[in-house]
């Protein structure tokens, strides 16, 4: 983390070097750096997930912005769940960098869901940088209903 | 009484802004000849849900994620947040034509030079 910042650091010294945008695009951002060091809001190196139980499903989402649909993969066995992703960050071909806060990311998660689930009745949506999945309970684990003779 | 209402429905719309959490996004920023490019790191966010504005040099962007759920928490490690951030604009951006693109959670914000601002090079004549 500490080596991160000192890189954004040497960045920064690079931007002075440059000069061009100095003191306009960049102002205010120093101080933004000193913020960002304290809350560490910095997206972390695995994505943040949410489940929640639907009944006849679970719902997991994730956020993996800048993520596309072919970079991400998804394994499911019983209760376990793996989610991998790659993303690299480079400058646009022909431009150069004056600020770089997002990062390269390679990561792995994996979860235990509450109760098995159904592989073959996984549903994954890429909306908007968050992949949604939609995992429906395999047949032991749905609700069932008691009938009162 | 009219005036009341105004009051009352600000009230309220204050109030929901308040409890959502306000997070700064995460940007790159890229330069070539005729433009400044932005990165803006805005996962869950549609574009109806994005603002840009640019006025008197500043440039503010602002995005917002709300997204209920009505079955039961299993875990939570990200919610309904406001994205707000502002930049201070070089003049030499040509703020009419400024144009944006969503993808993949990423908003491209493109922010073209005036035409006196793009480097020129001159031409030297022989004799």
């Amino acid at each position: 983390m500490i080596t991160r910042w000192s890189d954004l650091d040497r960045v920064f010294n690079a931007i002075d070097a440059m000069g061009l945008l100095r003191g306009r695009l960049e102002s205010g951002l120093d101080e933004f750096d000193q913020v960002l060091k304290k809350s560490g809001s910095v997206t972390g190196t695995t994505p943040r997930t949410n489940l929640f139980d639907m009944g006849e499903y679970f719902e997991l989402s994730a956020e993996v912005p800048g993520i596309g649909k072919d970079d991400l993969s998804v394994k499911i066995q019983g209760n376990y769940l793996e989610i991998t992703g790659t993303r690299a960050i480079e400058a646009p071909a022909g431009y150069t960098t004056h600020r770089n806060e997002r990062s390269s990311l390679n990561f792995t998660r994996s979860l235990t869901l509450p109760a098995d689930v159904d592989s073959a009745k996984v549903e994954a949506r890429l909306q908007h940088g968050v992949l949604v999945l939609s995992l429906a309970k395999a047949e032991p684990a749905k609700p069932q209903e008691i009938s009162i003779s | 009484m009219e005036a009341n209402k105004m009051i009352q429905a600000d009230g309220g719309t204050a109030e929901t802004a308040a409890n959502m959490q306000s997070v700064i996004p995460l940007v790159d920023i890229y330069e070539n000849n005729d433009e400044i490019l932005l990165h803006v790191e805005l996962p869950g966010v549609t574009k109806e849900a994005i603002t840009v504005n640019i006025d008197n040099g500043t440039l503010v962007l602002t995005g917002t994620r709300t997204k209920g759920s009505d079955g039961i928490k299993g875990w939570r490690e990200f919610g309904d947040v406001r994205f707000q951030r502002s930049f201070s604009v070089p003049q030499a951006i040509d703020v009419a034509q400024v144009r944006a693109e969503l993808k993949d959670g990423i908003l491209h914000l493109h922010l073209p030079k005036s035409e006196a601002a793009k480097p020129r090079i001159i031409e030297i004549k022989s004799d």
